[in-house]
């Protein structure tokens, strides 16, 4: 019992005397539960909206103005024609769409139901299936209203407004179609980031830098020397999972292949600067494995890999707004699912 | 070869080198002895372009370290302390990278295996860097620093923590490469040691308080004080509390003395014995500022 007590109050001190590592430990989880505690909601607001509106009277008015309330829908994109609604989804101006037939208050009037057209970009069933609970809740409430009106004046009962869903690029809202463009994000990130700032800091620890410095090689050529490996491990696992992905779960990829693996190229570029930053900041290996840890979290959080970005408060949509991994998931899910070209990007 | 005139290096407050200035020539094993934090290791890093001077001048195999100190490290080998080579690597692949750093592509094989011949490690080539014994990772250590044939060669104490054996093989090596012309600059805490180098600086909190051949050193302490044997039983506490006594310590049955050469001298039967280097550092060190605490002054660590 006294040899654990000493042992244990060795390691005590020694996480003290470590001042990176004692913070990071004080810190992280808090600053972590206080932005996730406010940044994952999945009440989701601002919703991007393509509309086309084929009747141009007061229903259809009265039916945006309604969406609009709240910043519940944000109208982004106006159709003029009821094509360019799920154009709109495809080139993510937009990621539901409504389209109203011509003559819904002449329709409202002979008691029939107006047949909307819904488009929800399914390429997240997470958002899919908030964006729908939304939308329904909208329209149940201008079907009240509208019922209202109508049962004073006598006439008859049936839903004014019925919508017609699509769901649009996963219409089966599959979970590995979304998760897997969302793990090669997440894979990279830490692949890269990790190995990276582990690399440069176990030079540093083994005083092997020293010897580095002392030698003919520029600063440069030791940073682009170190990066290199890693750059082309990271880019091939990245195609083994993406291989995995697409044979084994049968995720399609329906943009053109090329663009994927330049998206990825780029991503790993930014994430080894990442990397070599840490290593900068951190003095030991686990120093810089906690420093890794503090990038990922958020990372995983913020990136729209488990939560739509729509369903956090602005402050965090800005800070997803700088979070790399959030374009390379945005940008797989595009191509692979959405078979998004290089201007939609 | 190397040529250091009134260099200074600050850390913050702390003068880490005081207006040190000495020279190093071709063909000479020159050594920096000194205790820990003296400077010794501040000086290397200085002189192999890892730091810059805050001021003087250094020159090293005829160039300013400040002004081109890319060419500067293209005609130096630097071994640093703790024998740092990549363990995970082989023998032979760690004098590759080393080589490939300063060579040119089609002068690597040739420089490696002459290096692997001359530091005969022929046998452990394909070994793990971190497979080796202390001994031998040093051999590997000091032959990767000189793989590339360098001009001047830094040693940041190659033989710290290393048994007697091995220490001889090594100072073999280090003389092996000066013979081949190099001027190889070696720090050590050892001071027994320092009579194999060729000449000697002592360093002593930052600044060279003597420099010369280990003889020229012994004659210049022999100027301010001598040093007796002594057969005495009296404790050593109360003979070091005696006027005139620098320094004294247990010395087989009896004790070695340091005494001033123009103070009283104890009334003991004494025996005159001629110094080693270890009593030249006592001397050399205490002359300055004999107000000095003596437990700032030890050897090694």
């Amino acid at each position: 019992m006294n040899r654990i007590a000493a042992l244990a109050q060795k390691e005590f001190t020694q996480i003290r005397r470590d001042h990176v590592l004692s913070r990071l430990i004080v810190g992280l989880p808090i600053i972590m539960t206080l932005l996730f505690g406010y940044a994952i909601n999945f009440t989701l607001s601002g919703i991007r909206l393509s509309v086309y509106d084929g009747s141009q009277d007061r229903i259809s008015q009265y039916l945006l103005q309604e969406l609009q309330k709240e910043n519940r829908f944000a109208l982004t994109h106006t159709a003029q024609s009821p094509e360019q609604v799920t154009q709109a989804i495809q080139e993510n101006r937009a990621r539901v769409g409504l389209v109203i037939p011509a003559g819904a208050l002449q329709t409202v009037r002979q008691d029939k139901a107006v047949q909307l057209e819904v488009y929800v970009d399914g390429s997240d069933p997470n958002f899919a299936f908030q964006a729908q609970a939304a939308l329904r809740k909208v329209l149940g409430d201008v079907n009240s209203r509208l019922l209202a009106g109508k049962v004073l004046a006598g006439t008859a009962t049936t839903p004014p407004l019925t919508p017609t869903l699509h769901t649009l690029y996963n219409p089966e809202g599959k979970t590995a179609w979304f998760t897997i463009p969302g793990i090669i994000g997440l894979i990279m990130t830490i692949f890269t980031v990790l190995l990276t700032a582990l690399s440069i800091v176990r030079e540093n620890e083994s005083r092997t830098m020293e010897s580095l410095i002392s030698s003919p090689i520029k600063s440069y050529e030791v940073v682009l020397g170190k990066v290199l490996p890693y750059f082309v491990i990271a880019t091939l696992v990245s195609l083994v999972v993406l291989s995995i992905g697409h044979w084994v779960f049968g995720v399609p990829v329906r943009g053109h292949l090329l663009l994927l693996v330049g998206l990825i190229v780029l991503f790993v570029l930014g994430s080894l600067g990442v990397g070599v930053l840490i290593s900068t900041l951190a003095r030991s290996q686990i120093q810089a494995v906690f420093g890794t840890f503090a990038y990922i979290l958020p990372t995983i959080f913020l990136s729209g890999f488990v939560f739509p970005v729509e369903g956090m408060p602005l402050f965090f949509k800005w800070l997803s707004a700088i979070i790399p991994a959030r374009y390379l998931i945005e940008g797989t899910r595009g191509v692979m699912l959405r078979g998004a070209g290089l201007e939609t990007l | 070869m190397v040529s250091v005139e009134q260099v200074s290096r600050q850390f913050g407050k702390l003068a880490a080198l005081d207006r040190v200035s000495l020279q190093v020539r071709s063909g000479e094993v020159f050594g920096l002895l000194g205790p820990n934090g003296s400077g010794k290791t501040t000086l290397i890093r200085v002189l192999t372009g890892v730091l810059l001077p805050s001021a003087g001048r250094a020159l090293v195999a005829g160039l300013d370290v400040r002004r081109y100190p890319d060419r500067v490290k293209a005609a130096i080998g630097y071994a640093t302390q703790e024998a740092s080579v990549y363990r995970d690597l082989t023998v032979r692949e760690n004098l590759e990278f080393r080589a490939r750093l300063y060579l040119g592509a089609r002068a690597v094989p040739h420089a490696v295996e002459e290096t692997i011949r001359r530091f005969g490690l022929q046998d452990f080539a394909h070994q793990l860097a971190g497979a080796l014994s202390g001994g031998w990772r040093q051999r590997l250590a000091i032959a990767q620093a000189v793989v590339h044939g360098p001009k001047v060669v830094f040693l940041d104490e190659p033989t710290t923590g290393l048994d007697p054996v091995s220490r001889r093989t090594i100072w073999d090596l280090i003389h092996q490469e000066a013979a081949r012309g190099a001027a190889v600059v070696v720090t050590t805490h050892y001071m027994d040691e320092a009579e194999r180098c060729h000449r000697l600086a002592l360093l002593y909190g930052g600044k060279v308080i003597a420099q010369g051949t280990p003889h020229e050193l012994e004659q210049q302490a022999l100027q301010s004080a001598r040093v007796v044997y002594c057969q005495t039983s009296l404790p050593l506490e109360q003979i070091r509390a005696m006027p005139g006594v620098l320094d004294g310590w247990p010395s087989g049955n009896g004790i070695r003395l340091i005494l001033e050469n123009n103070g009283p001298t104890p009334s003991l039967p004494l025996q005159t014995v001629y110094p080693n280097l270890e009593d030249v550092f006592i001397v050399l060190t205490r002359q300055p500022s004999p107000a000095d605490n003596p437990a700032s002054k030890g050897g090694p660590e």
